[in-house]
């Protein structure tokens, strides 16, 4: 039977395989000429289509392009796009390099055997990362997949000018009372609270992520995305408790805005605060220098004095090495010109804020608003990626995210909703 | 038909088969096997491996990988997911829908364009236009008017933060989906219908009128019956657009759970990182939905015509 299966499925991947490429936009006629050798061209998948990154990934060519006059070209696609055709790409035809993520989303495509390893690269310029990189760039087999290139930290973003007309100081809101209080104040001057969406079913994960490590510490919390802990469990409801709490203060529409529509409520001054991570600052940037300037972030407030605010979510963006690519020891050089300092001063050249991954930058020379990213990372002892980073994908994406959005729909449900994750969660084919 | 017919015709179409020349056989070996070939490869197989690999645990990526599962990703839909009846819900309420409202529609405008009201030409191009859009670009031009920060809030005057929500509200974002995709539906029945009607041998109407039937009773008596062909495609093509439906969907929601549907809960746990042959279970279960309601009605049909 299961020979029976697999001889038809070969067809089907192929099938897949060329949907993916078509899907994609590879640049065909590149890959045919790419040959495998040191100097041949490589291709580069970069996963957005946002001004600014693609501003970044492209002076990161030029440079590499500049210094060896080998040819790179970039395939840019669509961030959502990427992510869900990626399996497929991997697969297929990939680009030689292309741009990912840390943790658990890069270990599943290194266990399958779809990157290439690049220990190798760490052993060339390994010193210029924190051992913690090091270790969230090791697939399960000890290796290195992946090499950092920027990181930005989840929590509460505000505008300076907003809160200091009102009369609130938001780096002193520390604790749970304080960001109640605070908020309670922005509800009075008829300003939504806290900015939220959900629509795209994750941008609801972060403030997960940070109330259940505020309540039940950094542990708990990995104990739970990694099915070590129960989603039934009562500490898991009091997250939902503390959730509840900050509902009246949020916007109605949470289900009908992506990320980027809370954002534009801070924007344009109709919210306080806003979660999310920093990365909207270049979005900021993009609007004017006045409003990049007038941008800033604190950690998210206590809640349990056991564990203050030691944790943050900060996602850690990268780049890896397509075992199906045409060109691995050319898209090897390149990686490594990419996570270097060099690459890093090609993506400052741009002027545009870069928090990147590497040691060998130079932040005394961050803008204010990078030093406090910098800061509230550096408050925090425990760093998590993001819950659709550090649980396993076939949860996160289809249980956790529709899971959350019917919690914001009927928040009296929370019971029947816990039950029905956890038994999804043990309805999981075994890894 | 008797055996007797059959035998004989059977031996002619014997003997004719004799005059084909080796290039005829050539040629209609090329023109039927190359289609052939190509069906099997790109509708049999992947739909038969869909079926056998719903029954297995895979992520899709190594052949190796793949183990046996048993019925145990059925059971986890129907018995773990909400989502899924919720999914089953949302298009139940999609086909009840386009069977009450959008399609009768589609037909009575089919027939008072038929019957050349006043302006009928105007009407027929208004209506008929959004048939020429697939329905991505459908939810593409609905998403700009009906966003928070689209048209229809912008002319409110409304700000983001108090737009309607008309996408993110359960209590009427099936209704507002169902009035986009109907605003296709509808034109793309009423061309069916119209052909069919115009078809339809004006004899029989008038005949129906000398006889003193009422409008209605033309309609219904001796319209709807003649145009019994176009019903049955009718029928069977808004069985399979409310099921099949998943484009308009995805524009607006993405692969996220925001209104599920069969089709996109088929994509999201087949597609991307999220991979698993639960994907290709809800796949058997849209397919049998979508499969066992058409046979049935086609045979019921086909039974009636014998007789």
């Amino acid at each position: 039977m299961l020979n029976k299966i697999s001889g038809h499925e070969v067809d089907r991947r192929l099938l897949l395989k060329g949907a993916a490429a078509g899907g994609l936009g590879i640049a065909g006629a590149t890959m045919l000429a790419g040959c495998a050798s040191d100097s041949g061209p490589v291709t580069f998948g970069v996963r957005t289509v946002d001004e600014s990154p693609m501003a970044q990934a492209q002076a990161i060519v030029d440079a590499y392009t500049a210094k060896t006059g080998i040819e790179v070209t970039p395939n840019f696609t669509e961030s959502n796009a990427f992510q869900n055709n990626l399996s497929q790409y991997l697969q297929g035809t990939p680009d030689d390099a292309f741009q990912w993520m840390a943790g658990y989303r890069m270990q599943f495509f290194a266990d399958q055997g779809l990157l290439v390893d690049i220990s190798d690269v760490w052993d060339e310029i390994g010193d210029q990362f924190s051992d913690s990189y090091k270790i969230a760039s090791t697939g399960s087999d000890g290796n290195q997949y992946f090499l950092p290139q920027s990181w930005y930290p989840w929590g509460l973003h505000f505008r300076k000018s907003m809160m200091a007309e009102i009369g609130l100081n938001p780096e002193d809101i520390y604790n749970w009372d304080d960001m109640m209080a605070a908020l309670e104040e922005l509800k009075g001057q008829g300003l939504i609270g806290l900015a939220s969406a959900d629509k795209g079913g994750w941008e609801a994960m972060g403030t997960f992520d940070i109330l259940n490590a505020r309540i039940n510490g950094y542990q708990f919390h990995v104990d739970l995305l990694a099915g070590r802990e129960k989603w039934t469990d009562d500490k898991v409801k009091e997250v939902f408790r503390h959730w509840e709490m900050l509902l009246p203060y949020m916007n109605t529409n949470v289900l009908d805005l992506e990320w980027d529509g809370a954002m534009q409520l801070l924007l344009q001054r109709q919210a306080g605060l806003f979660m999310n991570g920093s990365w909207f600052g270049a979005n900021f940037l993009e609007q004017s220098q006045e409003d990049y300037d007038d941008l800033w972030i604190v950690p998210f407030p206590e809640i349990n004095p056991d564990h203050g605010r030691d944790t943050i979510d900060a996602p850690l963006d990268g780049i890896a090495v397509a075992a199906n690519g045409s060109n691995d020891a050319g898209a090897k050089e390149f990686v490594k010109f990419a996570a270097s300092i060099e690459g890093v001063e090609a993506q400052l050249s741009t002027g545009i804020p870069l928090t990147s991954a590497n040691n060998l930058q130079d932040t005394s020379a961050y803008d204010p608003f990078q030093k406090q990213q910098l800061a509230v990372m550096g408050e925090a002892k425990y760093i998590t990626q993001f819950l659709d980073r550090d649980t396993r994908p076939d949860f996160a994406g289809p249980v956790v995210g529709p899971a959350f959005q019917d919690w914001f729909r009927d928040p009296s449900n929370v019971d029947s909703i816990l039950e029905s994750m956890q038994s999804q969660w043990d309805a999981l084919p075994p890894l | 038909m008797s055996v007797e017919t059959a035998a004989p015709s059977g031996k002619q179409v014997a003997r004719r088969r004799r005059f084909f020349s080796r290039q005829d056989k050539i040629t209609l070996g090329f023109f039927i096997g190359i289609p052939t070939f190509l069906h099997v490869a790109l509708v049999w197989f992947p739909a038969i491996a869909t079926i056998g690999l719903s029954f297995t645990y895979w992520t899709g990526i190594r052949l190796e990988d793949i183990t046996w599962a048993g019925l145990a990703n059925y059971e986890n839909i129907f018995f773990n997911t909400p989502i899924f009846w919720d999914a089953l819900r949302n298009n139940t309420i999609w086909i009840l829908w386009f069977f009450f409202i959008a399609t009768p529609l589609g037909v009575l405008l089919a027939y008072q364009i038929d019957r050349e009201i006043r302006g009928h030409k105007l009407y027929q191009s208004a209506y008929f236009l959004p048939v020429v859009l697939s329905l991505a670009v459908t939810g593409i031009i609905w998403n700009f008017l009906l966003r928070p920060d689209g048209f229809v809030n912008g002319l409110l005057g409304l700000p983001i933060s108090e737009a309607i929500s008309f996408f993110g509200d359960e209590r009427y974002n099936i209704w507002v989906i169902m009035i986009m995709a109907s605003w296709r539906h509808i034109g793309y029945i009423m061309l069916l219908y119209l052909a069919g009607l115009k078809a339809v041998d004006g004899a029989l109407r008038e005949a129906a009128t000398i006889d003193g039937a009422t409008e209605w009773q033309t309609f219904r008596k001796v319209v709807f019956p003649a145009m019994k062909p176009v019903n049955i495609i009718v029928i069977v093509i808004t069985i399979i657009e409310s099921l099949r439906a998943f484009d308009m969907v995805y524009i607006i929601y993405g692969s996220s759970g925001g209104m599920p549907i069969l089709g996109v809960l088929v994509f999201n746990n087949i597609a991307g990182e999220g991979a698993s042959m639960k994907g290709a279970a809800y796949a058997v279960i849209l397919f049998l939905l979508s499969i066992v309601p058409i046979i049935t009605y086609l045979q019921q049909q086909f039974k009636d015509d014998v007789r």
